[in-house]
This record gives C-alpha cells, structure tokens and sequence, in this order.
C-alpha cells in the first residue's frame, strides 16, 4: 500500500474486551470508508442476519479514507456504518458521517478506521493514542451531555493539557491538537432512535440512530489523537493538485464575478462560500465570527461565533431547532418568537445547541417537532387527547418548549419515551403512520426519514433514497448546481447549457444531457435510470469510500470559473492516484461505486428487503408538488421549470423500478442481485449466502 | 547575495533595534534561557565539548532575516492545510506534528480567541540560534538570512525547544529521526519544487484556502497583535457576513440598504 493507508483498522469486542487489529490490505478493493466498511460488517455478521440495532452483534465501522488526514479538499469526514435503529421498518445496515477532525486524528494515530463489536457490561470509553489503545471506564462521564464529555476526556487523554501548548502524548512524541472525540449524548445513553453521534460543537452523524447504539454497547465515546502523518504516493503530484485545485475555489480575496454571486443569499450555496452553512447569523446586527472548516476542507461552511453559539454547526445542524417550522405548520408560537432569520435566531441557535449536548439528530428531530404540532392542531395531542401528554404545547415555539421537549425525549420521560422511538415507530405506536403518511402530514418519503427534495420533481433524490436505506443527502449532486442555480434566479448557465455540461462530466455515461431532464416524462427515461444509477455509484465510491463531503463532490459544473466548467470527472482519478500511487480511472471508481451498492444491497436483501418494500407514500401519488424548480426538456426546448402540480405515477414508477434493477444487475422480480452480477464484482461469497437463503436475484 | 540588500536605512535599523529591546523586556528570556541550558543533561554533555559548542558571544547582532509569515489569526478557518501543506513539503507525509507551523483551535471557544495560529517569527533576536550548543540553529546568510536548523548538525538536544519564548515553541521536534526543525520559509523542500525562501513562495501561503498566511519583506513589529497578527481581509470578506465587530455592516448590504425603495410614511 504505497500511500493513503496506515495499513492496520483496529477492532474492539466490548464484551471480551479484547483489542486487535484488521489488516487494511485484504479490504483494499473496496477503496476505504463505506465501502470497507460495508465489507467488514457482511464478513463479520453477514451470515448472522437479520437482528437488530440494538443487539450486541451489531458491528459499529467507523472508517477513515484515503484522503483522511491529508488536504485533499474536503475529505474530513468520517464515515459511520452498522445496523440503524432509526430506520424504519427495518433496522437496516446504515450510513452516516459527520466532519470536523476525528477522521484526521484517528489517521494520525495510524489507524485506517476502528471497528467496534460486542458490548460492554459497564459504561466504557475507547482511548486511542497513536498505536496505544485502551478502555477505559466512563465512569463520571456517563450522563453527561456531548460537550462536557469530549472535555472531559481530553483532560483524561491529557492531564496536562493546556490550549495552544505543546503536549507530550508519548516519549518524545507531541502534538498541539486536542483529542478528537466522538460521543454519544443522554439521548443515545437511553437508547433513544434519534440518538446521533456528535464530536466537536456541532458535527453530527445524525442519521441511523448510531447514538442509541453507542448506548446499547455502554460506550459513551472513542477518542483519538496521533502524533504520526499519512504516507502520500507522490508528494509532489499532491502538492500540484492541490495548488491546481485553487482555480474552482472561491477566491475569497478576489471572488469571480463578485458583483453578481456576492453575500451570504443562496449563490452561497452554489459558490461554495465560506461560512454558508451557518444560517443563524444573517440578519443584522451581525455576531462577529470566523467561518470554520473540518480538516482538509477549503470551503469552511461553518462558524464560530462571538457568542460561542451555533458553534461549528451547519446546514440542518443550525436549522432542525426554529422557530418557523412550527410557523409553517400552522403551529402555535410563544410570544415573541419571531421566526427563522427574525429576531429570535438566538432561540434557534439555543434550542440546536440543546439538541446537540443531547445528542438528538437533527434530521429525525425537525420531523418530530413539526409532526408534534400538526397532532396538536388536528386536536389528536395534548392532555386529555388521544394522544394524551403534558408537553406544553400552547408555549410551542419557545425555549422553555424546545427543552422540555427535548430532555424528555433524551431521558425517555413520559411521552418522551414513545417520542424517542423516532416519528415513525411514535406515529405506528398511536395507529396513525399510514394515515398520516399517506396524507403528507408525516412526509416521510423513504425509511422513516422526511422528504428533503420534492420527489415529485427532483426524481434523482427520491429514487436515490428509495433504492438506499435513508435520504440521499449528496447536495452537490444535482441539488445546489442544477436546482439551487435556478432557484436564486440568475442562473450562471442556461437550462440547455446546464444540462449539456454538467452531463459531459457524468462519466461512463456522459454525453446523455436527458439524464437531467426532470420532465414529467424525463423523470421515468432511461436517461434518468443512468442518472439515478451514477448517483448511487458515486455516493458509495467517491463520496463514501473517499470520505468526500457532498456539499463539495462532485463538482461538475461551477460558478467559480469562467468557463464554468468543475474539477469532476478530472480531479477525482488525479487526487487518487497522487496519494495512493494506483492509476484508477474516474469510470473505475465508479465501477467499484457500483460493487460497493451491490454489497449494500444484499445486506439489506438479507435483512429482509424486496422490491415491494421499496414504496413511496401515497402522498407523492395524489397530492400535488408545490414546485422544485429544475431544468427541462419540453416541447422541443430546454428551461427552468418548477413542476408544480405534478404527482407521480403508480405505474411509471414501478416500471422506473424495473429498468432501474436490470440496469444494475439485479432481478426485476424481487430487485435481488444476481450471481453474475456478484460474481462479476469480486462479490462470489455474497452470492453463496445470498443462495443459501434463497434470496438470489 | 547582492551588497545593497543588506544596507537598512537608518529608519529601518532604529526600528529594528526598537523592536528587538521591546521583544526581550516583554519575553523576558535572556535570564531564563541561561538558566535552563546548565539544567539540561543533554546541553551540559555538548558544552563540555569545545568542539561541539560554539562560543557564547554577549550582544550577538543577527542580520535580519529577508522573509517573515504574517497571518490573520481571524481569517483562518482552522482547516489545517497549511500544516500538512509544510509536512509534505518538506518530508512528504501529511502530518500536523511534524508541521512547522501550528494552528490550535478550540471548538468551544469564542471568537477571536477559539483559533491560535503559530508559525515561526524568524526572529530579529533568535534564541534557538543563539543558545543551540552546536551550531545547528543558524542564520543563512546566503538565503536571506532565514534562522534555519541544520539537521545534520542536529544533536537533538532539544534546547531550541526549551529556548523558543513562544507559545507553543516554533521549533518543532521531528521525532521521526529525533532531530529538531523549523521554519525555513520553504528554503528546503524536497517534495515541491517551487523556489522557496524570500523571494520564493511557501507551501503554507499557497494551500491556505482563506488566504490567511502572507510572506513579507520587512520584519514587523515584535508585538504580536501589532507584528504578526495582522488583518488579511478586504471588503469581500466581510460580504461574507463576517465581521469582527456588530457594528460594522459589510458593504454589500449596506448598498442594498441603500438602493431599497424607501418606505411610505
């Protein structure tokens, strides 16, 4: 392994206690983060599927990348893996990341990632310095919130530990960082379904409940710090690529054409501008901050703030508590609540501070809120109703609210315990899930996690998340440069030239601009199956296995140049083979991409999945869109559309399923991957345990 | 190295000087340098080596060096590229304990005081040169006077370590062959190939993303909030909605505010 890997992923069983070590080599194929991940867990319980989440066999991945540790722009994410018992109907075998420095440190500390398995009879903590591995008792950290945790154990790492000094982590071995931790909150100590994994202020791997998994293996927290470095193929060929990387930046010195893209509105998102993510420091006057990046990233989406609030915070992260989601549901407000972006932003940026020492997810805690008050409007929640609670609904909207909520969800108290089952299972428990998912008052679209695009419209999305295991949430895949160009109004490209250049960049199936129609009839193509099918590859490859943020990759078109042509399909081949020294080409990654999905695939075929299962709520069938503005190709000519009052078709979408599965290799039957399919992937023992339950595509 | 590069006006001297009396009555180090250099076992063997150590001048006047890096402690972003920038330039590994700069932050802080940026400050009266017992701290004098360690002469002692006034120390301990390092401006980059040093670039003022880090010329002032820690940012900055302070409104909006329609009475 000539660079990228520190060549060792360490293992922790909590229930022997035992630590040792993974040899990185024999996973190599799968690239790094999701897609090791994804191999591990089928190798070590694969054939001990399906059981859930909370058991102890569930086996917790979290791996670093290639790029982890090293300046290939915005790789600081780690990625998490394992059975998620936020995921509805099943517990599927999940995903989800968060950035900041823990996948850098843990690479520093020579690890390529570290698998967890078993757990502990008492609450424990996973102490990882450079290649010195402990665990450690958690007592007098147990019950804390994230943020006094993480201190806590950086005082324990290092006793010594004084801001801005050199520490002595070994002999003759120094670092001026502090630990990087990642922790579990009271919400996952409970074993609570929205319970998320936080690290840093405001790094959440918010999806698939891993908090409540911490919780069940009495493991409140992995630390890591390393004194070491990341060996890079070709040093030289990295610092080049990096330096060439510039031009697709936003220059926040000299911004191109700053007179049209400038200020903190939506082409923030577009541009990648520094700060952006933040959107609880808008109005005037404004909070002094910096943005703040996670390793690696030029971007910077963050900030910290004069007042410490929000800090480190991003996109759901900074929005999941405000007040205007109650507003938008009609819902009761407090006095002087005044909104999203008004005056009570400080609210906001309070309640999501909350939610982070809790360690809820804010993807599974915005839902919950809203649903909470559309219960209430409809007469169906409060004292006396039949869903009968105490939350002080009529004072919705305020802070005293938000943390009543939130503690009693967080320590399972009272309506809080149903409430910590996730909107889902709490709906399910009151027989009002498929009233409620059908009507659109609980818009879960896919997997018990809520729509985030309209599906009606921006298809990709929906089907992304519909053949995965939870909302796609890859932004920077058509979302910010085709939808959010045109939502801003002044796109930088028309519809045409959009789709004809970003589509030139969708290697191996570039040249097809239809795979961006988002037409009613261009929603069902066969162009869009392409389109749908290089999401998921690139999702599982570039994106998973490079630990790549989506708010960042891929880059296929860009407003930062001015021929707005992005780095994507180029960058992606450069970056790699300059720090792994493998000459892997863009269409091979995305190859593996597809390897990597079929794995994931069958874990879930294993777990129970079938065609069937893969549904949309009524609700995308027979209420119509409210609009997703995207490009279309209509009538002979392409233009920005929104859509608006479309629904989807029954049979259109089952027929989308169908091509979609054979075009993946997998059997349109039951949407089971087949032999050839496995076999032609490296994946033979995937196909054995696959026939041995009958469950062969 | 041409003559007149190393003619300094009488203003520039007189500041220099100024400077240098301001940097020893605020650090103080003189007394506490000695006093450690006879503590350390290490120190003790090589000075009891004629050969090894150098002689100990009073009053050493150092040429000042050609080259310093200024930063914008309120710009960085704490991303770290400027750290793994310096390791893989130098040794090519991406590693933020053998950077030559260091960047601490504090996720929990408030700004400005959550990031603490700390590069090398070349300075006009360096301790690491002046109380290295061999040698191996020492100024270029053919590459713009860059303070530089030699790590060849390097016993690892670790006195430059201990010497270095600042907090964290500048000199870095490289504790892959037990030898100390530093800054050098990019003098010496195995790994790039861009001519380094005053009048060359540096890895760390290339990769920063915020344009944080910025090589200059003339040596600033040694205080560090005047000196070092300057200000990077322009008016694109602060469109950013990034601001030090709640009264300023970045121009941007201020020219929205002042072409919106006025409201009617």
């Amino acid at each position: 392994m000539a660079g990228g890997y520190t060549g060792k992923i360490l293992r922790v069983n909590l229930t022997t206690k035992t630590i040792s070590k993974i040899d990185t080599a024999q996973y190599e194929a799968f690239g790094g983060g999701h897609g090791i991940g994804s191999a591990i867990f089928f190798d070590l319980v694969g054939d001990q599927l399906p059981f859930g989440g909370f058991d102890p066999r569930n086996v917790i991945t979290i791996m670093t990348s290639p790029f982890s540790g090293t300046f290939m722009p915005s790789s600081g994410r780690s990625e998490v893996q394992g059975l998620g018992p936020m995921l509805y109907p099943i517990e599927w075998f999940g995903h989800s990341s968060f950035g900041g420095r823990f996948t850098s440190q843990l690479k520093y500390a020579g690890w390529d990632g570290v698998v967890v398995d078993g757990a502990s009879s008492d609450p424990v903590w996973i102490n990882i310095v450079d290649d010195k591995v402990t665990i450690e008792s958690a007592k007098g950290i147990w019950g804390m919130d994230t943020w006094e945790a993480q201190q806590e154990i950086s005082r324990r790492v290092i006793p010594n530990l004084r801001y801005g000094e050199w520490a002595e982590l070994a002999e003759n071995r120094f670092s001026t960082q502090v630990p990087a931790v990642v922790c579990c909150g009271p919400a996952g100590e409970t074993k609570s379904r929205l319970g998320c994994l936080v690290h840093g202020a405001g790094s959440q791997a918010a999806l698939c409940g891993f908090g409540g998994v911490f919780g069940s293996k009495n493991l409140k927290a992995i630390s890591a710090i390393g004194t070491g470095g990341v060996p890079i193929a070709d040093p030289k060929a990295f610092l080049e690529a990096r330096l060439w990387f510039r031009q697709f930046l936003w220059d926040v010195d000299d911004p191109y054409q700053a007179d049209k893209y400038e200020g903190r509105g939506l082409y923030s998102l577009i541009s990648g501008q520094p700060s952006g993510g933040n959107v609880l420091n808008t109005q005037l006057p404004l909070i002094p901050a910096r943005a703040t990046a996670c390793a690696s990233c030029p971007r910077g989406c963050r900030m910290r703030l004069a007042t410490g609030e929000s800090n480190e915070a991003v996109c759901a992260g900074t929005m999941a508590v405000n007040v205007r989601s109650t507003q938008s549901m009609g819902g009761p407000l407090a006095p002087g609540a005044g909104g999203f972006g008004g005056g009570d932003s400080k609210l906001s940026r309070q309640g999501n501070d909350l939610m982070m020492k809790l360690g809820l997810g804010h993807w599974q805690f915005m839902p919950l809120q809203n649903y909470l008050v559309s219960l209430y409007k409809r007469g169906l929640l409060g004292k006396g109703k039949k869903i009968d609670c105490d939350l002080p609904m009529e004072e919705a909207g305020s802070m005293g609210y938000y943390d009543t909520l939130m503690r009693k969800i967080a320590a399972r108290v009272g309506i809080g315990n149903d409430l910590s089952e996730a909107c889902a299972r709490f709906a399910e428990k009151y027989g009002m899930l498929q009233e409620d998912l059908n009507n659109g008052n609980l818009p879960l679209t896919y997997w018990g996690t809520m729509e985030h695009y309209d599906t009606r419209v921006e298809v990709e999305w929906g089907f992304g998340s519909l053949f995965g295991e939870r909302d796609l949430m890859q932004h920077m895949m058509a979302n910010y440069p085709l939808h959010w160009m045109a939502e801003t109004g002044s796109p930088y490209l028309t519809a045409e030239e959009a789709a004809k250049m970003y589509t030139d960049a969708m290697v191996p199936y570039q040249g097809d601009p239809m795979m961006v129609d988002y037409s009613e009839t261009g929603n069902y193509s066969d162009s869009k199956v392409k389109q749908v099918a290089w999401v998921k590859h690139y999702e599982k490859f570039w994106s998973g296995a490079g630990g790549f943020c989506g708010w960042r990759w891929p880059m296929c078109i860009t407003n930062n140049t001015p021929d707005h042509h992005g780095p994507t399909p180029n960058a992606e081949p450069k970056f790699w083979k300059a720090v792994t020294g493998k000459d892997l080409s863009f269409a091979e990654g995305m190859a593996t991409g597809h390897k990597i999905y079929t794995l994931d695939r069958s874990i879930w075929v294993l777990q129970g999945r079938h065609r069937d299962m893969e549904k949309f709520p009524d609700y995308v069938y027979n209420q119509k869109s409210r609009g997703n503005i995207m490009p279309m190709y209509q009538n002979g000519k392409w233009s920005y559309e929104t859509g608006a009052g479309r629904t989807l078709d029954r049979a259109e979408v089952e027929e989308f399923k169908t091509k979609f599965y054979k075009f993946e290799g997998y059997n349109p039957d039951n949407g089971y991957p087949t032999r050839d399919t496995l076999e032609k992937a490296g994946l033979k023992k995937v196909a054995d345990l696959l026939q041995s339950r009958n469950k062969l595509g | 190295m041409p003559e007149d590069k190393n003619k300094e006006s009488d203003e520039t001297t007189e500041k220099k000087r100024y400077s240098r009396r301001n940097f020893l009555v605020k650090s103080g180090t003189v007394a506490a340098v000695q006093g450690l250099v006879v503590l350390t076992p290490a120190i003790a063997s090589a000075t009891a080596n004629p050969a090894a150590a150098p002689d100990k001048k009073e009053q050493v006047e150092y040429p000042a060096s050609q080259g310093y890096l200024v930063y914008d402690s309120k710009k960085c972003a704490g991303c770290t590229t400027c750290m793994v920038s310096c390791s893989l330039a130098h040794y090519g590994v991406q590693s933020l304990s053998l950077s030559r700069i260091q960047m601490m932050q504090d996720s929990w802080g408030k700004f400005p005081y959550d990031v603490k940026m700390a590069p090398c400050r070349q300075c006009i009266t360096p301790p690491c040169v002046e109380n290295c017992p061999v040698g191996a701290a020492y100024v270029d004098t053919k590459n713009g006077n860059v303070r530089r360690i030699d790590s060849e002469k390097c016993i690892g002692c670790q006195t430059c370590l201990k010497m270095c006034p600042q907090q964290p120390h500048r000199t870095v301990w490289n504790h892959t062959i037990g030898k100390s390092s530093k800054c050098d401006l990019c003098l010496d980059t195995p790994y790039w190939d861009e001519k380094g040093g005053p009048g060359g670039k540096q890895a760390c003022v290339e990769a920063c993303p915020m344009k944080a880090i910025k090589f200059v010329a003339e040596a600033p002032n040694q205080q560090e909030t005047e000196g070092y820690d300057v200000n990077l940012r322009n008016d694109h900055w602060l469109n950013l909605g990034l601001v030090d302070s709640s009264e300023t409104i970045p121009p941007v909006i201020a020219e929205r505010m002042k072409n919106a329609p006025k409201r009617r009475e």
